[in-house]
């Protein structure tokens, strides 16, 4: 098992973010994080890779307690694609990818041949070719989010946790980032805002509301015009797909939604008489 | 865009270093030269290399009092010019590390200050007299370890540091420091000269320099900088903000202390021999960064030249502009400096 959550609580200045919250990652998964604004994913997320101390006993990695891993031993098993806005001073890519390699190289150990190869490799990946001397305060917004997402993969940690890492991005990188993340041979966990995002690239949804998940399963089991309602208050239409065999999330205007709602409560009730 | 530093491959890195210790020989020997004494310019290398070989190589047909000016006087001078101008400069270096800011030195945080708070106190109060000859130097650590925990603390408040808030916390600290510092030289300092002392140790002035101080500053100085060295790409990797260097892998805690420790040493023992010069941190790691870019590893022995030949260049200014007299070169390093900091707060804004 790659990632597991027992029991965690997580407050800040007093109000309770995360609610005993339990979940378990196998080898391998592609698991996405749903749920809506405020209701804790981004915390969970920090909990699980340190940014916030969780409590011991509370967060696995591989068998391991994080509470018990220095910085170094932590990075190698965890890698952390977040928002980051504070670059202040100036580098290039090939610098920033580089920085991922950090936890494998040996106090003043130089930089290895291989390490420059690991990086070229995944910058290639991530369809950056030609940018490694590049500066990185000059790349527009998807460019900088798919070095992070190199500087991540170079990590080489066996689990990724990635906190809406297609935030702010057109769909053409939306979509890249994730077949980019889906090609490796890792274990993803990552925060998605968008529905069909999340529906067509995980395979398991865990549903976070107000500090808790509610519920986990296959996208289609969780992603159900009654979770949308509950959870985010709006109506939605869900259709299958069969050229991409996943299911199609539309959102619909209230009055047509409400429409449809009450035209199920008559069915039903219809049915019932 | 490309990158945009000049200076890319190897090297061009080395020829850079080259060039700039050429310069740094340079300024040296005119450094020396200038004065109200006369010198024949050739004298100075066959005088220094009596004395470093300890022979008399050339016979001497220059006056005694001319060996005295040069190896007493204006080389002790120059020297220390070189090292408190390349430890400033460094220890701005560390601070924009810690801070991720580029306004950050020690001057505008107001560690010099404290700095040289501890060192009045320790002179005027005698304090420390255990520590014999370094009572000063001990104090004006002190005074520096206090001073960056103040202004760390009030920077930080609200969890990140803006460019506001270090700059305010600055300006606290210094106003309080240099109030100390006034309040130890006019209240318990027993001598005459009052206004010249406390002059001395807010404005910075090398006409002290000696041997001596030159040679424990050099100590010091080395220690850190190779301490630092080995750190180099911790400090690299910390530039991308706490949280990321700390998912990365680097144990930002121990790095950070290594910062604290090593600047606050340095600004300690530069300023208990120079008085408080300002900015230079800020102008010296500024100017280096656009031009070999922020790898600490590369970016760090160029700062230590560069700083050096900047503060020499500043001190030979000092003593021409109004000669014979001499100006503090705390005037100097301001008056390039302080424009300097508007045009980085002006830059700061618009990003």
């Amino acid at each position: 098992m790659r990632l597991q959550v027992r029991q965690l609580n997580y407050q800040i200045d007093k109000t309770p973010i995360l609610k005993d919250i339990f979940l378990e990652i196998q080898e391998g998964e592609f698991v996405g994080l749903v749920g809506p604004n405020g209701c804790g994913k981004s915390t969970l997320l920090k909990a699980i890779y340190k940014t916030y101390k969780p409590e011991r006993d509370r967060v696995f990695v591989d068998g391991k307690d994080i509470c018990g891993l220095g910085p170094r031993e932590m990075a190698r098993e965890v890698a952390v694609m977040a928002q980051e806005n504070s670059v202040e001073f100036d580098l290039e890519v090939m610098d920033m990818v580089m920085y991922g390699r950090y936890s494998h190289r040996k106090f003043f150990e130089g930089e290895k041949k291989e390490d420059r190869e690991i990086c070229l490799h995944f910058i290639q990946e991530v369809g950056l070719e030609g940018y490694e001397h590049r500066s990185y305060l000059s790349l527009s917004g998807g460019e900088k989010q798919r070095v992070l997402l190199a500087r991540a993969l170079v990590q080489g940690s066996g689990l990724i946790v990635l906190d809406e890492p297609t935030n702010h991005l057109d769909v053409r990188f939306q979509y890249l980032i994730m077949q980019t993340l889906k090609k490796q041979d890792v274990t993803v966990f990552s925060s998605i805002h968008d529905l069909n995002l999340a529906a067509m690239y995980c395979d398991r949804i865990l549903l976070m509301d107000q500090g808790q998940i509610i519920e986990s399963g296959t996208p289609k089991e969780v992603i159900t015009v009654e979770n949308i309602d509950r959870i985010f208050g709006v109506r939605a239409q869900i259709t299958f797909n069969e050229l991409t065999g996943k299911i199609q999330v539309y959102y619909l205007p209230d009055e047509i939604g409400n429409q449809i709602l009450a035209g199920r409560h008559n069915l039903q009730k219809n049915s019932a008489q | 865009m490309t990158n945009r530093h000049r200076i890319r491959t190897r090297t061009q890195y080395l020829s850079f270093l080259v060039g700039i210790c050429v310069l740094i020989a340079v300024a040296a020997c005119s450094s020396i030269l200038i004065g109200a004494v006369e010198i024949h310019p050739g004298d100075i290398g066959r005088i220094l290399w009596n004395r470093i070989t300890g022979r008399e190589f050339f016979v001497p047909n220059w006056e005694e009092n001319v060996e005295t000016i040069i190896w007493n006087i204006r080389l002790p001078r120059v020297l220390m010019a070189c090292i408190v101008g390349a430890g400033l400069s460094v220890c701005g270096v560390l601070m924009q590390a810690l801070t991720k800011n580029s306004l950050a030195d020690p001057y505008v945080l107001g560690i010099s200050s404290g700095a040289s708070a501890g060192a009045v106190c320790a002179i005027v109060l005698g304090l420390f007299s255990f520590m014999g000859g370094y009572a000063t130097m001990f104090g004006a650590t002190l005074g520096a370890a206090l001073s960056i925990v103040l202004s760390l603390r009030i920077a930080s408040m609200k969890g990140r540091i803006t460019s506001t808030q270090l700059v305010l916390a600055g300006i606290a600290t210094s106003a309080l420091f240099t109030a100390l510092t006034n309040l130890f030289i006019y209240g318990f300092h027993t001598g005459s000269d009052k206004t010249k002392t406390a002059q001395y140790w807010m404005v910075g002035s090398l006409s002290g320099a000696s041997w001596g101080k030159a040679g424990y500053v050099a100590t010091v100085f080395i220690v850190a900088l190779v301490v630092i060295l080995l750190f180099a790409r911790d400090l690299d990797v910390l530039l991308l903000g706490d949280e990321v260097a700390e998912n990365l892998g680097v144990h930002t805690g121990r790095i950070k202390l290594v910062i604290i420790l090593m600047s606050t040493l340095l600004t300690g023992v530069v300023v208990s021999v120079s008085g408080v010069i300002g900015f230079i941190g800020l102008v010296v790691p500024h100017m280096v960064r656009t031009m070999v870019g922020s790898k600490h590893k590369r970016l760090i022995p160029a700062v230590v030249l560069v700083g050096g030949l900047f503060t020499m260049v500043a001190d030979m200014v000092s003593r021409i502009v109004v000669a014979p007299e001499e100006l503090p070169i705390g005037i100097i390093s301001a008056l390039i400096g302080a424009p300097f900091f508007l045009y980085l707060i002006r830059s700061n804004r618009t990003k």
